[in-house]
């Protein structure tokens, strides 16, 4: 992973930089072609943050343009916990996607009792295989991704990323 | 208004499965020439319609609008409806819930359901790094989550813990399976056998998965033809076999929302299984033979006990009992399932419902002597969706 935290990295590693966008592994984040931008603009301050409806108060995670509960497009962005337990948990041995080390550590995680989100499944980063046990806390945190290029007229735009993940508390 | 028709499965076929030299529309075509022989009354102008369920079409073979191309190369002139459909893993059994109601309704008299996949590309990585498309890609496939066997490993670890489900119990699903697996020569793992030994001791794929706990990707194609009663009479004398109800249900994405209190209770499995018995007019102790979605093994303990074959927790201790061999209480993936036979997503529900098609036949190569209703269930996405398929030898009325 560690090279692919650079930020001087633009499109997708695999293909020695050329960028397409159909082999992007991250999400677009930036404003031309996402209504949830905040959330990646949130990530970067260090907040993990989803949508609030105002009207009937349900928490969705992923965040959204409507309530899925009420369909109302009366939203706000709250904040969501960055602590959470471990459930349970997975280290693969074989066949990690191309751009994530392997092995690549996974988990099931519990926010606690009446948390917003209850339970997430994530990325456990920061951490070696054999050193994570059932009802560790982990913490959220942010980290650069590649870059990619947006054409605006004749220029080229460079958006540059973050992703998210948990890590041991130590 | 006219009288409610009845949609029956009448036959089809399947190509080879495994890892093939092979273009996804040359598959296609063996799994229409293999229908065609298991249906040798069937002509390319008895059928009005086409799904091709396929989920790698676009990405795999540049192939992103695949119906008039299946059109073209079999020959066929559909008036009624002519698509392309998408659930991964439940393609072609959500085409056939497609196919039924559009035969019940009578805007179609024989619908071709095929399904295929190419999933092999010059490079092995592009298939993995495909498989990062299938989930909820902003969200979970930025995590890494995309490749099956450690979320399912997640699942496993935690059916073990809460119910104390064992590995032993696991590699019983997989034996099981290789048994049926016999004779059928089309299998991805066709002439192979396996011991409960030969399972335990197999190379770790995610803990506690060894390499037979998990099923293979395939390349192949499925065709089966659904079509209302009257039709499937002129077209053969085997006995009819009934699309008696279906149930589909995805209530989240993947990595938020999971609708069980853990990952070992898949609630959204048990609310599609509720809902095909209540349209099938039957209860699960009526069914004679099933096939569960086996991409691993413990996916089909997890099924065996949210379809009600046995209680909530007891998965282990029954498929370790036998109650899925042919004399058992209810033979399970009795064609090899996705563990032998092999998994090219889009085609493997209708290569389910063929197995059902057939043993309710009586015509099974390992047949479940007087199997009158059969189920076929297909999990797709990770695990985010359930299908299931009742079949029966009388019709719901």
């Amino acid at each position: 992973m560690a090279d692919l935290e650079k930020v001087d990295i633009i499109g997708t590693p695999a293909l020695d930089g050329t960028y397409i966008a159909e082999m992007d592994m991250w999400p677009f984040e930036c404003q031309e072609f996402n209504r949830i931008y905040p959330f990646y603009e949130n990530l970067r301050a260090g907040k993990f943050t989803t949508t609030k409806c105002q009207k009937c108060g349900h928490i969705a995670y992923p965040p959204g343009v409507i309530c899925p509960k009420c369909w109302s497009d009366e939203l706000e962005w709250v904040e969501l916990p960055q602590k959470a337990r471990i459930v349970t948990f997975t280290e693969t041995q074989a066949g990690a996607p191309i751009g994530f080390p392997s092995p690549i550590i996974m988990a099931w995680l519990n926010f606690g009792e009446g948390a917003p989100l209850k339970h997430l499944l994530a990325r456990i980063i920061n951490c070696k295989e054999g050193e994570l046990k059932d009802g560790d806390e982990v913490k959220f945190v942010v980290f650069d991704v590649p870059s990619h290029p947006i054409e605006v007229k004749k220029e080229t735009k460079i958006c540059d990323r973050v992703y998210y993940a948990f890590e041991p508390v130590k | 208004m006219a009288e409610k028709k009845k949609a029956v499965i009448v036959g089809g076929g399947t190509s080879k499965f495994g890892v093939r030299q092979a273009h996804l529309l040359d598959m296609v075509q063996e799994a229409m020439k293999a229908c065609s022989d298991d249906i040798p009354a069937l002509k390319p102008t008895d059928i009005d319609g086409l799904i091709i369920a396929t989920t790698m079409a676009g990405r795999h073979s540049s192939a992103l609008n695949t119906a008039p191309l299946v059109v073209h190369r079999l020959g066929l002139s559909p008036t009624a409806i002519c698509i392309r459909l998408d659930t991964l893993c439940a393609g072609s059994n959500s085409a056939i819930i497609v196919a039924k109601g559009l035969v019940e309704s009578g805007m179609a008299e024989a619908i071709l359901v095929t399904g295929a996949e190419k999933v092999y590309m010059p490079q092995r990585w592009e298939t993995n790094y495909t498989q990062l498309m299938v989930n909820d890609h902003d969200w979970d496939s930025a995590m890494g989550l995309g490749v099956p066997p450690p979320f399912f490993a997640m699942i496993a670890k935690m059916h073990m813990k809460r119910y104390g489900t064992t590995k032993e119990q696991m590699a019983a699903v997989s034996v099981t399976n290789y048994t049926y697996g016999e004779g059928h020569t089309k299998g991805h793992f066709a002439g192979r056998s396996l011991t409960i030994e030969g399972a335990l001791e197999a190379r770790i794929i995610a803990d506690p998965f060894g390499l037979y706990d998990c099923c293979p990707l395939s390349d192949g194609a499925s065709a089966a033809i659904i079509a209302s009663e009257e039709k499937a009479k002129e077209l053969t004398d085997r006995p009819p076999v009934y699309v008696r109800g279906t149930g589909q249900h995805a209530s989240h994405s993947m990595s938020a929302g999971w609708p069980g209190e853990t990952l070992a209770e898949w609630t959204h499995l048990k609310v599609a299984a509720e809902v095909a018995f209540k349209n099938a007019r039957l209860t699960p102790k009526d069914i004679d033979v099933a096939q569960t979605h086996d991409c691993f093994t413990i996916s089909e303990i997890i099924e065996l006990e949210e379809l009600g074959f046995c209680k909530k927790g007891e998965g282990g201790d029954f498929v370790a009992s036998g109650a899925i061999e042919i004399d058992g209480e209810i033979p399970t993936n009795t064609d090899g399932g996705l563990l032998v036979y092999g998994h090219p997503f889009g085609a493997s529900g209708a290569r389910q419902s063929l197995e059902i098609c057939k043993q309710l036949q009586g015509r099974a190569i390992h047949q479940v002597k007087d199997a009158a209703f059969g189920l076929a269930h297909n999990l797709s996405g990770t695990c985010a969706q359930h299908t299931v398929v009742i079949y029966g030898k009388e019709p719901v009325d």
